[in-house]
């Protein structure tokens, strides 16, 4: 797609979404819309530092974990919502610059696993000292609005897509995805690796940040170490891989399919979607490294292509 | 709060276990240059494998081991004909890459699958014999888990038995060191990855066989698994599976001392810090030779 | 007998080799000389099967060799002492070479093999159970020549076997290079020695930038004023 039809086509899609409260009146469908595009949000987070500088973090459910813990406790303690957000996006990304000299020094798969257990450590950290549930209290659940909630979420899994959209054709992003390819030769010709890597991890952990205090604006209770779980992690990863790895469509289209099975498969047969997506993970890293995004290109490619040659004919 | 000396029996007891699980991994690793994640559900499956013995067939635990271990082998053969023999194609960073992202899908599929079939509770096998305790000075020594670290040694030993004097064993390692090399003396380093991922698996089963007589297992166990079984190969390193087997020890013991020192949900982070910082200070002499 | 014709063979887009004809007879030793780069271990690597050709055609024995899986190469009865050694440096001299005779040709004889291994080298019987890695330059060229070796091969290759090692140890390696190819073992020598190799060896071929620049007798091509020049140049004794 071209630049300004799919800036033309992400406005539109954005004053669609933002008509439905309006126009729906069910919170089923409200709720639905949230989780898509809170999967958005995250998936196109973990894109930036996974998909186009390369580095993929297995720790990314931290960054959304401290964004929650953080926001949570400044938001019932009083504060405006949108500055504990911001707090919490701050203390995920200060989080992030600390470890991030030293998890740099890990290459490829020992990055991974490193971030790996560094979530973890956050994780049982977070539930031996919070064991306790998180639950609103009772003035802030009666003025509870759903609408206000969605908004949010709308806006930040724009402003998510607008941040990857424009990292896509930056120098930034450029310099980003020579550092994927082959980082020594980017080293090489004069590409700060380590500075554009960390660069990647805070846009990326800040983004990630807010979602997870968005996550503690939405939810009525939880348990403290729940945003911390791998499976945050796990889900921008699948969601990621599944749309398109690298590409600022891949990640919108994997969320809305990814939680569209999800929410669906999940009424029937529970934990039945984690198989199929398991499955499907694989076969889209043995057999089509691109994702929907490049199985979409590839049928539009062939389509044309048919179009084309029926109209000589 | 159980004193200090028994703690460090435990956890003696349990790091055997660490080992075991450790050395199929550290084979794989080592051989394939493949991290394959899904190792801690592999252990999982030879768990289920077990309990479905014991629970429809009665076959006890220990005996099942003689069904679980060449169960597994073949179905390590699979896996690696259908999924991480693709892999091995790749250069060597890619191929790292992609292992991990293929082990992490399977390692989704095969818990989904396991919660499918055995539900999401936490089972273990209870034998006549799953009460009986040594008391040795005082201190209690469990002897089904005595009888699983002494056969996680026993299964270490054999398996570096068998890559020091098998034909293929020897193969194994000449592969793992140089695979071009070993073309060159014409070994079919295909089938030498084959066989290192076949017997991989085949520890990962015994490990789960064991892991559910002395403890327990659910679905949900494999990546505490695959982490702890990561921390050890970063601590003992690639290439002896005796080395690998202390390190299994050496971890349960630090899990056991800072239990006592920091409390038990503190057991966890003690191995994975340690696992971070060692991993950082040697990103790259870890795991080449 | 091997043939090869009309080689080509790539990395990437890059061409290392822009067709190299050559052969090597029953009993021959021949040697394959050229500057840095030409071209000389690429064209080992495709015989033994790391690296397919991209055109032309590899024969051994009156059969096609390059759509043979590298692995099968040494049991057709080629073996190859490759550059800079590829010892297994972790395993012991003796697992070292039980592992050249890995292939089931090799099984039957491979005590026999051993055994003779150890008499043209018999600091190796010494050090058997020693890992490879603690071993000398001169100790591990000797170990990867018994390696290759204990495939009893018909076809030996040896890359540049005479690197890095002191000019006395040098003559006894080609020394038992000699003895190897009386035994009626043939074998193709890539080497940077020049004078050395063309003592040593029946014919030789020149290899410049990946294509053949000459060929001839040893003896031709010592005497030839052109290869003094280009190659013997200021070495020339
Ligand atoms: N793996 C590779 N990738 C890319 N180019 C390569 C590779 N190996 C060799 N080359 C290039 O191919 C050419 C031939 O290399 P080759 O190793 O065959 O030379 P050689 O004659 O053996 O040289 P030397 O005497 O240094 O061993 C060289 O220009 C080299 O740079
Ligand atoms: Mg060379």
């Amino acid at each position: 797609m071209t630049g300004r039809r799919s800036r033309a086509l992400g406005l539109a899609t954005a004053a669609a979404l933002a008509t439905v409260p309006l126009v729906v009146r069910r919170d089923d469908v409200l709720n639905f819309l949230f989780l898509v595009l809170l999967s958005v949000t995250l998936a196109e987070s973990w894109n930036i530092v996974a998909g186009y500088a390369g580095q993929v973090n297995l720790g990314h459910a931290a960054f959304f974990g401290l964004g929650a813990l953080t926001t949570r406790a400044l938001w019932i303690a009083g504060a405006p919502v949108l500055g504990a957000m911001v707090a919490g996006a701050a203390v995920a990304v200060g989080f992030a610059l600390l470890i991030g000299a030293a998890a740099f020094r890990l290459r490829g798969a020992y990055f991974a696993i490193g971030t790996l257990a560094l979530g973890e450590i956050l994780r049982i950290t977070v539930g031996n000292v919070r064991a306790e549930i998180s639950t609103l209290p009772a003035a802030t659940i009666a003025g509870y609005r759903l609408a206000h909630r969605y908004y949010l979420a709308l806006a930040l899994a724009a402003a998510a897509v607008a941040v990857v959209a424009a990292l896509g054709g930056s120098r930034l992003g450029l310099g980003m995805r020579a550092i994927r390819e082959d980082e020594e030769a980017a080293e090489a010709s004069g590409v700060g690796a380590l500075r554009l890597k960390l660069l990647a991890l805070a846009l990326s952990t800040a983004l990630a940040g807010l979602a997870g205090g968005l996550f503690a604006y939405y939810h009525i209770s939880y348990y403290p170490a729940h945003p911390f779980s791998p499976t945050w992690t796990f889900d921008a990863l699948l969601i990621t891989f599944i749309g398109g790895v690298g590409t600022v469509h891949g990640p919108v289209l994997g969320a809305v399919f990814y939680v569209f099975l999800k929410e669906y498969l999940a009424i029937r047969w529970v934990d039945f979607h984690l198989l199929i997506f398991g499955l499907l993970f694989v076969a889209i890293v043995l057999l089509l490294p691109g994702g929907l995004v490049e199985a979409a290109a590839r049928l539009g490619a062939l389509a044309r292509a048919r179009v084309l040659t029926a109209i000589r004919k | 709060m159980t004193p200090l000396f028994q703690q460090l029996v435990l956890g003696l007891l349990i790091g055997g276990l660490y080992g075991l699980a450790a050395a199929g991994l550290s084979l794989v690793f080592g051989v394939l240059k493949v991290l394959n994640v899904a190792h801690g559900q592999l252990i999982m499956l030879g768990g289920y494998g077990a309990f479905w013995l014991f629970a429809l067939r009665g076959l006890d635990p220990f005996a099942s081991l003689a069904v679980v271990i060449p169960a597994a082998l073949v179905a390590g053969g699979v896996l690696y004909w259908t999924l991480f023999g693709w892999v091995v194609r790749a250069p060597e960073e890619t191929r790292v890459k992609n292992s991990l992202l293929i082990g992490f899908g399977l390692a989704l599929a095969l818990e989904a699958a396991a919660v499918r079939l055995w539900t999401a509770d936490e089972r273990s096998v209870t034998t006549g014999y799953a009460g009986a305790v040594l008391t040795v000075a005082g201190l209690a020594v469990p002897v089904v888990r005595l009888a699983s670290l002494a056969l996680a040694l026993a299964l270490c030993g054999g398996l570096h038995l068998v890559l020091a004097r098998w034909r293929w064993g020897r193969a194994i390692r000449a592969t793992a060191e140089d695979w071009e090399a070993a073309l060159m003396t014409g070994i079919d380093v295909r089938r030498a990855y084959l066989l290192a991922f076949a017997l991989g698996t085949a520890l990962a089963g015994a490990a789960g066989t064991l892991v559910s007589v002395g403890y327990s297992i659910s679905p949900s166990i494999g990546l505490e698994w695959t982490l702890k079984a990561l921390i050890v190969v970063v601590l003992a390193g690639l290439g002896s599976m005796l080395g690998t087997f202390v390190g299994g020890l050496v971890l349960g013991l630090a899990e056991a001392v800072s239990a006592t020192v920091f409390g038990g949900p503190y057991r966890e982070v003690v191995g994975l810090v340690v696992f971070f910082v060692v991993l950082v200070a040697r990103p790259r002499g870890l795991f080449v030779r | 007998m091997l043939e090869v014709r009309g080689v080509e063979a790539a990395y990437g887009p890059f061409l290392a080799l822009s067709g190299v004809t050559l052969t090597a007879r029953p009993g021959e030793i021949v040697a394959l000389l050229g500057p840095n780069g030409a071209g000389k271990t690429t064209l080992i690597r495709c015989i033994t099967g790391l690296l397919r050709p991209r055109a032309g055609g590899i024969r051994w024995e009156d059969a096609p060799l390059d759509r043979v899986p590298a692995h099968a190469i040494v049991e057709r009865g080629i073996a190859v002492v490759p550059e800079g050694r590829r010892l297994f440096g972790a395993m012991t001299v003796e697992e070292n070479l039980e592992l050249g005779a890995f292939v089931p040709r090799a099984r039957p004889q491979r005590a026999a093999r051993l055994e003779h291994v150890y008499t043209i080298f018999p600091m190796l019987r010494e050090r058997r159970r020693q890992i490879t890695r603690a071993l000398s330059g001169g100790q591990q060229q000797m170990v990867a020549i018994g390696r290759a070796l204990m495939a009893g091969p018909k076809l030996l290759l040896l890359d540049e076997p005479s690197l890095g090692l002191a000019p006395r140890l040098v003559e006894s390696i080609f020394d038992v290079l000699r003895e190897i190819n009386r035994s009626g073992v043939s074998i193709l020598l890539v080497e940077q020695n020049v004078q050395a190799a063309l003592t040593l060896s029946h014919r030789a071929y020149l290899l410049e930038a990946g294509r053949v620049a000459g060929e001839g007798s040893a003896a031709a091509l010592l005497d030839d004023p052109r290869v003094r020049r280009a190659y013997l140049g200021p070495l020339a004794r």
